[in-house]
């Protein structure tokens, strides 16, 4: 791998975290609404190790802590073992090409709500029901086709194989 | 670059899962005197510029519909302004027979919502006003549409609002004639009633006809007297002849509000009656 290549690596995940401190509001209902934060940790596990992916998920979900109080500590949780999910899966069973990385954008989005709900125990009931089958679902497709677009556009970048999507 | 095949989690890969996986435990068991310090600290530092960028966006973002509504404003006050020194003169003399004087002077600080992306983020929101535009903990933040919640954490440029929503919240409410008073809290989790509220300790013999808007009623002091809360949808349970519960529509939805407006402290002993839109909580009561 290129030195130059590294760089742009990095460069497309700092897009993606701008991304969603100025575009996302903009995109429709913010519970449906694509995580460019998530996406971008994602796309990282892509070439990341494991124990690299959880590390760079328990930063990415303390930041997010940090801006919704009412589930401390259950992001940094939810992204660490998304990321290390993510990271292991890919090297154990995922094929890699844009398909197969669209259902890890939406399972890792779906999970990371999941794990966040139930951690912080502050949704039950019927308000768990919504976030998980309605609005964790609409999120996890929102980002897997943000996702896919990224890829498509940068797959020099990140050298994700399209072709067999 | 090839991907994946070569690498499967080692044992330090496990050790990093781990430690991670324990830090946060404990930052999920921190209790709030130790939590909030941090997070306020982490937003100042690390997550402040991207804060700031957040802000500036949805400063962008409202720009041109805020210049349609400012020209549309500015020739208002251009025709208001005629009348203005027999208005200023008059509310002079008011506020001097009144006595509330300096009290009703102050004002509301305007803030952007800058929502993230959790499935809590209704519960608790970030603003974009903090210490240095005046803003202090137990504010009472609204929207014209009525009562969003109130200020639990001040940082220096942010705040942390509790909504409604938050099990925690409670306001000490009445209805629009004052003829019944009770404690508005959250419905709670379960069932069809998720994201509503009920007014509880209404006594039995009261009745309040499905449609009645209600406000908050002053009492306590931290919220003003006349912010609409929402308006009676039904009964929710009633306590063996003592007392009733009813269901309470809100007004607004946090996830709903971009801009809100935190009122001074000076402001939590006034009557905000008047400044709402009549139509702000809507009559009558559907389905939730």
């Amino acid at each position: 791998m290129r030195r130059s290549d590294k760089y742009r690596f990095y460069l497309l995940l700092a897009f993606l975290v701008a991304l969603e401190f100025t575009v996302r509001s903009r995109l429709g209902d913010e519970r449906a609404a694509p995580d460019f934060l998530l996406l971008a940790l994602l796309i990282y596990t892509i070439r990341a190790q494991p124990g690299k992916a959880a590390a760079a998920g328990f930063i990415v979900g303390l930041m997010r802590d940090a801006l919704t109080p009412a589930s401390f500590g259950a992001g940094a949780l939810a992204h660490t073992l998304v990321g290390y999910l993510s990271a292991w899966g890919k090297a154990v069973f995922f094929a890699e090409n844009l398909f197969v990385n669209a259902c890890l954008f939406f399972a890792g989005t779906w999970v990371r709500n999941l794990v966040i709900a139930l951690a912080s125990g502050k949704l039950r009931g019927g308000q768990l029901g919504w976030e998980l089958l309605v609005w964790s679902p609409l999120q996890g497709l929102t980002t897997a086709v943000a996702g896919v677009v990224v890829l498509w556009v940068f797959r020099r970048w990140v050298h994700v194989r399209v072709r067999e999507a | 670059m090839a991907l994946g095949a070569d690498r499967y989690a080692s044992r330090a890969d496990t050790l990093v899962l781990l430690g991670c996986l324990g830090l946060s435990l404990a930052a999920m068991s921190l209790p709030p005197a130790w939590r909030d310090p941090v997070a306020s600290a982490m937003r100042q530092t690390i997550l402040a510029p991207f804060l700031e960028l957040q802000r500036e966006s949805e400063l962008l973002r409202t720009s041109r519909s805020r210049f349609d509504a400012i020209t549309a404003q500015r020739d208002s006050t251009a025709l208001a302004a005629t009348f203005l020194p027999e208005l200023r003169a008059e509310n002079q003399r008011l506020r001097g027979l009144l006595g509330l004087g300096q009290r009703l002077g102050s004002g509301y600080v305007p803030a952007e919502v800058l929502h993230q992306a959790a499935p809590t983020d209704p519960l608790a929101l970030v603003v974009s006003a903090g210490r240095l535009q005046g803003v202090r903990p137990l504010a009472a933040v609204v929207s014209p549409e009525g009562l969003i919640g109130l200020v639990s954490t001040v940082d220096a440029r942010t705040s942390i609002v509790v909504t409604w929503a938050n099990l925690e919240f409670r306001a000490s409410a009445m209805a629009a004639d004052g003829s019944v008073y009770g404690i508005v809290a959250p419905h709670g989790t379960e069932g069809p009633g998720v994201w509503l509220l009920e007014l509880q300790g209404v006594p039995y013999r009261q009745m309040v006809p499905q449609g009645t808007p209600i406000f908050t009623s002053g009492l306590g002091g931290v919220f003003p007297r006349g912010i609409p809360l929402g308006t009676v949808i039904g009964v929710a349970g009633e306590t063996e002849g003592w007392e009733r519960t009813y269901l309470v529509r809100p007004a607004v939805h946090p996830s709903a509000v971009t801009h809100v407006m935190i009122l001074n402290s000076g402001r939590s002993a006034g009557d905000l009656h008047g400044a709402f839109r009549a139509d702000s909580v809507p009559a009558g009561g559907g389905a939730p």
